[in-house]
């Protein structure tokens, strides 16, 4: 019995620290989020694509897909280089919804919407990794930046799946 | 009937001029003030570590100038009694340039002997816009780097963001905006310092001429031959 509880408890250890590395491991280094570019005709303010910029580099770090996020610009170890990303886009449409349409109509009729594409490539040949398309709906009547943190956060779940796609083996 | 109706605007006049009189205080009680309970202090905490220059440099910050446009820097926040800074936001930045390239053995003693001079110009610093749910913190601040020797000068941008979980209570509110504004200076420093623009000014500004220092080197310091 007493052998058992041992063996037991061991078992239990072991399966920690087998299971431990997976959680933590990221497979790639460092990640850098660069500010998304708007195509021509979307109004939206500089300030809403500053905050998207730290909105998702803030989803990148909660996701633990990288060791680390780094700043727009920011220098990365040559040996580092080949497990690294960039993440660049632009924000291709954006309709500011209509309140009385979604009041009256309701149905997902005037929402506020927001559609952005990116690109996700890795620092050292510029290789790109995965394309991906992002398209929030929101309240009219709620604040823009609560939309940059609802894209953020799906931009970095598809992000996921899509990397977690490439490199399954085949 | 003149009698009362003299009386009645009278009394008007008194209700209305008395309203005024509780409204006042208020209205000056609405405006916060710095006390040590709603004061915080910013700190970069650990040292940033730069990148490496090709040849051994050394920095020397002339100045930080405000160039916010915000008439109180030291105010960070002026709900629920306002958030103030223990110190102006020039001296935080400069403080936190300064350790952080101290660490690095790349800050000259004095102008003098500095490679570089820098002269930092801040354009913001504490909380931006956020979504109402969380704190956004924002520290920007651009840097005009200048060889000492041929005066020629390279702009390097820098700027740091952060957003942490919003508060109910006040207590948890102001360690929240503290912390976040001490990540946001954080990133912008490392910004700076680990950046490809300085890099690419540094290498800009030392072609052609002698990168040696023009200090001694330190008693950590190798000493290597000038590069010819």
């Amino acid at each position: 019995m007493r052998i058992l509880t041992v063996a037991l408890v061991a078992g239990i250890f072991a399966m920690g620290t087998v299971a431990k590395p997976k959680d933590e491991a990221s497979q790639y280094k460092t990640a850098e989020a660069k500010h998304f570019t708007t195509a021509e005709g979307v109004e939206l303010t500089p300030a809403f694509v500053d905050y998207f910029y730290a909105e998702l580099r803030s989803e990148l770090t909660k996701a633990k897909l990288v060791n680390e996020v780094v700043g727009e610009g920011e220098a990365v170890e040559d040996a580092d280089a080949p497990k690294s990303l960039v993440i660049s886009g632009t924000i291709t449409e954006y309709k500011k919804g209509n309140v009385v349409k979604s009041a009256l109509i309701g149905f997902g009729t005037g929402m506020r919407s927001l559609k952005m594409d990116a690109d996700v490539v890795r620092r050292s040949d510029k290789q790109n990794l995965c394309v991906l398309h992002v398209h929030v709906k929101i309240d009219p009547r709620w604040n823009e930046k609560i939309m940059a943190k609802g894209a953020a956060r799906q931009m970095v779940k598809e992000m996921k799946k899509a990397l977690a796609e490439g490199t399954k083996p085949s | 009937m003149p009698l009362r109706g003299s009386l009645r605007s009278t009394t008007t006049i008194l209700v209305s001029a008395g309203l005024t009189w509780m409204a006042c205080p208020q209205a000056k009680a609405d405006e916060p003030k710095p006390k040590p309970e709603n004061t915080i202090s910013i700190q970069l905490g650990e040292p940033v570590p730069p990148q490496k220059f090709e040849h051994p440099l050394k920095f020397w910050i002339a100045d930080v100038t405000d160039r916010s446009g915000n008439p109180q820097p030291m105010m960070v926040m002026k709900e629920r009694g306002g958030v103030f800074l223990d110190k102006q936001p020039t001296a935080i930045v400069k403080e936190a340039i300064e350790q952080s390239l101290k660490a690095a053995n790349l800050l000259a003693p004095d102008a003098g002997s500095a490679n570089l001079v820098l002269r930092v110009y801040l354009f913001h610093f504490g909380l931006a816009a956020g979504s109402g749910l969380d704190f956004f913190g924002k520290v920007e601040f651009s840097t005009m780097v200048k060889n000492t020797k041929t005066g020629e000068s390279q702009e390097v941008k820098a700027a740091g963001t952060s957003i942490a979980k919003g508060a109910v209570r006040k207590k948890n509110m102001q360690k929240n905006v503290e912390e976040n504004i001490e990540e946001a200076l954080h990133d912008a420093t490392r910004n700076f310092v680990r950046g490809t623009q300085l890099k690419e000014a540094v290498a800009a500004l030392s072609k052609g001429t002698e990168v040696v220092p023009a200090g001694a080197p330190s008693a950590t310091e190798t000493a290597k031959p000038p590069s010819r």
